[in-house]
């Protein structure tokens, strides 16, 4: 991991939430691994991953934290969601109770992070059509009405996964440009390779330019 | 019915009446959920009532825990039937479905001793010439017989009673499985287990023979010393003595040779007991959902699918339960067919008393953990704290470098606690592992932390060497990076590398060896600090 390790000039942070069993860690090895990982086993607390995407020609390295779906482990995860600049709140377009319980997800999510924390739906299992049980418009529309990103995806199938972790760090990256997102915050979610070095967690880069490294 | 579910669950949190309301799907999760109920229960003044949920919700684990694994063994059949296996292995198979019909009765505990005094050979062979009496246990009914009536949703997952054999259950994951499989590596799941064992090629050693021979003295005395059997199972069971050791040490069966069988026979009929107990009250509310929902994720949260499927995920294993049924297994298998073994061959008496003696000695490990599963974990979060105290006394360095870097324990101990390091190390060293975690007084629970303690210290070089090779990296391309000065990137870069080694420490290989030395760093450890406990406790 020391080969390069500062080919990027922002770092996210990103967790990902939802139900027991909608495919968080899927959908997170099939972006991490660009694999679907069939049979795969439950998440204990938190795990975590990386990978480095670029947008609008900067290289970002997200930093995502898987969260266990059990209730249980609740205690343990929330503490995880302090300074996310982005959150993936998941829900299984085949069951639909898992996606009414998106408004608690949500308000854990508001609670925990910060105003600016953009966060995006995700009806995951798009490809099990024939076992719909929530549609795309009401999902939607919920989405639009909590001011929320969102997409369906299949980690099955790969589709809409890039997709979904790049538009929150698209979002994340025009609100760092039009100044709404201030890294100077604590918890803003974002780590700016710094110009110069700061005292504190986060460096004020507001208009970040590339760096003369291998970005 | 995932809603169904919740809603029983919320009701029931509020009202706070049903023990099995909140069992989840994972095995162990399940588990712990009971545990959680358990702790009110405890507090019941009436003792048969108490008892009586206790063994209800442990039994309900059991199932569960069956299910999966039996579901495991069952797919794993089918996909090697459908993959035409060579004939090789396809004779094997048959020779065992034989063998497994041959001595459908023949597991007696008595018989068992009198065969490991009798011969070094391997159990499972020397099953073949001593289907001696009939199991008692024969006379109990099959103990779910209505499960026809289930509804779409269950699926057919307990078609035979307990143990899976239904073909609809590979139906249950959504996911096909592949169909052709990668070549499996030869990294055997339990060859490993014990290096000393006479089953396979290689000859045992003087010692290894003598210490199978003290293993078989103690055994057969007509009441076992179970200090002197803890003592020398403290550094590793032979695999022939395993499953009895294991039964013994766990207070599953008694010391006293004679009263063994009767125990045995005892507890089975218990278990099946409580079986039918529950499962005649599957389908009234508010059982119902909490059933169909394990059906649901039975087949993603089997933690033997990778294992199976492919060993190099073995670190997938997260089922507390699954050393025992892999032990008690051994006893009919050959451990080169372990991991290819279809336990739907086993004769049923056979299947129901692994399962059954599976569950009461689940029951006493969980019995030694309790607070690790109760709510919001208590006991979990104090020993990570208690580790991450022991770790700042014994190696200040890899502690200073946690902290600077700003990884937490909980980032990477949790799961080493909640799962008992499972996840962490190939099965085979779990189950040498538990050879002295039950030889150990409060192994699972004090002992463990002194494993895990021992455990980081084990990568500490690793650990160390993350933030060497970043800071060398700096130091040699300062000039590419003058704006790099900040120590703040720099951290970034080695938490995540950190945390990406603590959750993928390379154990694949490991065998008896590295888990020995574990084992006794871990001792010394527990030596100095724990009877001197103001050494760690500020």
């Amino acid at each position: 991991m020391a080969t390069a390790p500062y080919n990027y000039s922002y770092i996210f942070k990103y967790i990902i939430i939802g139900d027991m069993g909608v495919g968080k860690s899927c959908l997170l090895h099939q972006f991490t691994e660009k694999k679907f990982m069939a049979d795969c086993p439950h998440t204990i607390g938190v795990e975590f991953g990386t990978r480095i995407i670029e947008v609008s020609g900067q290289k970002i390295k997200l930093q995502i934290w898987d969260t266990a779906g059990q209730e249980r482990f609740r205690a343990v995860t929330r503490s995880y969601y302090r300074g996310a600049a982005g959150a993936l709140m998941v829900y299984d377009i085949t069951r639909r109770s898992t996606y009414n319980h998106l408004s608690s997800w949500l308000t854990d999510a508001r609670n925990l992070t910060n105003p600016n924390t953009v966060i995006i739906l995700i009806g995951n299992k798009a490809d099990l059509e024939a076992q719909r049980d929530v549609t795309y418009e009401e999902a939607k529309q919920f989405a639009e009405e909590n001011g929320l990103l969102f997409l369906e995806a299949s980690a099955k199938t790969g589709e809409n996964v890039e997709d979904a972790f790049l538009e929150a760090a698209k979002k994340i990256y025009q609100n760092i440009q039009d100044g709404s997102l201030d890294l100077n915050a604590a918890e803003s979610g974002v780590q700016h390779k710094p110009s110069a070095p700061q005292g504190g967690r986060l460096t004020s880069e507001p208009q970040p330019q590339k760096e003369g490294c291998g970005c | 019915m995932w809603g169904h579910w919740i809603t029983t669950e919320d009701f029931f949190m509020h009202m706070s009446t049903d023990l099995l309301s909140k069992i989840n799907v994972d095995v162990t999760f399940a588990a712990f959920s009971l545990f959680m109920e358990l702790n009110i229960l405890l507090s019941t003044p009436n003792s048969d009532a108490r008892e009586s949920h206790r063994n209800t919700a442990k039994m309900f684990i059991i199932i569960c825990v069956c299910i999966c694994i039996s579901t495991v063994f069952y797919n794993q059949y089918l996909k090697e039937s459908k993959l035409n296996l060579n004939s090789l292995k396809t004779k094997k198979a048959s020779s065992f479905h034989e063998f497994a019909r041959s001595t459908n009765d023949a597991w007696d505990l008595e018989d068992e001793e009198d065969e490991d005094l009798v011969s070094a050979s391997a159990l499972s062979l020397s099953k073949n010439k001593q289907p001696l009496h009939s199991s008692s246990d024969t006379a109990l009914p099959r103990s779910q017989p209505q499960d026809q009536t289930d509804s779409p949703q269950d699926r057919s997952e307990l078609h035979n009673g307990t143990m899976v054999q239904s073909s609809s259950d590979s139906d249950l994951s959504s996911a096909p499985r592949p169909l052709s499989l990668p070549p499996r590596p030869i990294i055997p799941l339990v060859a490993r287990i014990s290096d000393q064992n006479s089953s396979g090629a290689p000859p045992m050693t003087v010692r290894e023979k003598s210490r199978l021979d003290k293993f078989r003295a103690l055994l057969s005395a007509n009441n076992t010393d179970l200090d002197e059997l803890r003592k020398h199972s403290w550094s590793g069971i032979p695999r022939e003595v395993r499953p009895i050791t294991w039964r013994l040490l766990s207070g599953y069966l008694p010391a006293n040779r004679e009263r063994r069988e009767h125990v045995l026979q005892r507890k089975r009929e218990e278990y099946f007991g409580f079986i039918e107990q529950y499962y005649d009250s599957r389908n009234e509310e508010p059982h119902r959902d909490t059933y169909r929902q394990i059906h649901i994720d039975i087949p993603r949260t089997n933690p033997l699918i990778p294992l199976f499927q492919q060993p190099a995920v073995q670190e997938g294993i997260n089922d507390l339960v699954t050393p025992f049924f892999v032990v008690f297994l051994s006893e009919f298998v050959e451990e080169k067919h372990m991991e290819n073994f279809d336990v739907a061959a086993l004769p049923v008496e056979t299947q129901r008393n692994i399962e059954a003696d599976s569950f009461w000695c689940m029951s006493k490990l969980l019995d030694g953990i309790q607070d690790n599963y109760t709510f919001a974990q208590p006991g979990i979060q104090n020993k990570v704290k208690a580790l991450e105290e022991l770790i700042s006394r014994i190696d200040e360095d890899v502690h200073v470098h946690f902290h600077r870097y700003e990884v937490e324990y909980l980032q990477f101990a949790f799961r080493w606690m909640n799962n008992l390091l499972m996840r962490e190390l190939p099965l085979r060293c779990t189950i040498r592992l538990w050879d002295t975690y039950q030889a150990e007084s409060e192994g699972f629970s004090h002992f463990h932390l002194y494993v895990c303690a021992a455990f980081l210290i084990k990568w500490r070089k690793e650990i160390l060497s993350i933030a060497d090779s970043v800071l060398s990296l700096k130091d040699s391309s300062i000039a590419d990076f003058q704006v790099l000065s900040s120590k703040e990137i720099l951290s970034i870069a080695d938490f995540q590398g950190l945390l990406m080694l603590l959750q993928n420490l390379p154990t694949i290989h490991w065998g008896n060896e590295e888990v020995g030395l574990l084992l006794a760093e871990a001792y010394r450890l527990k030596y100095m600090f724990a009877d001197a406990p103001s050494h760690y406790k500020r």
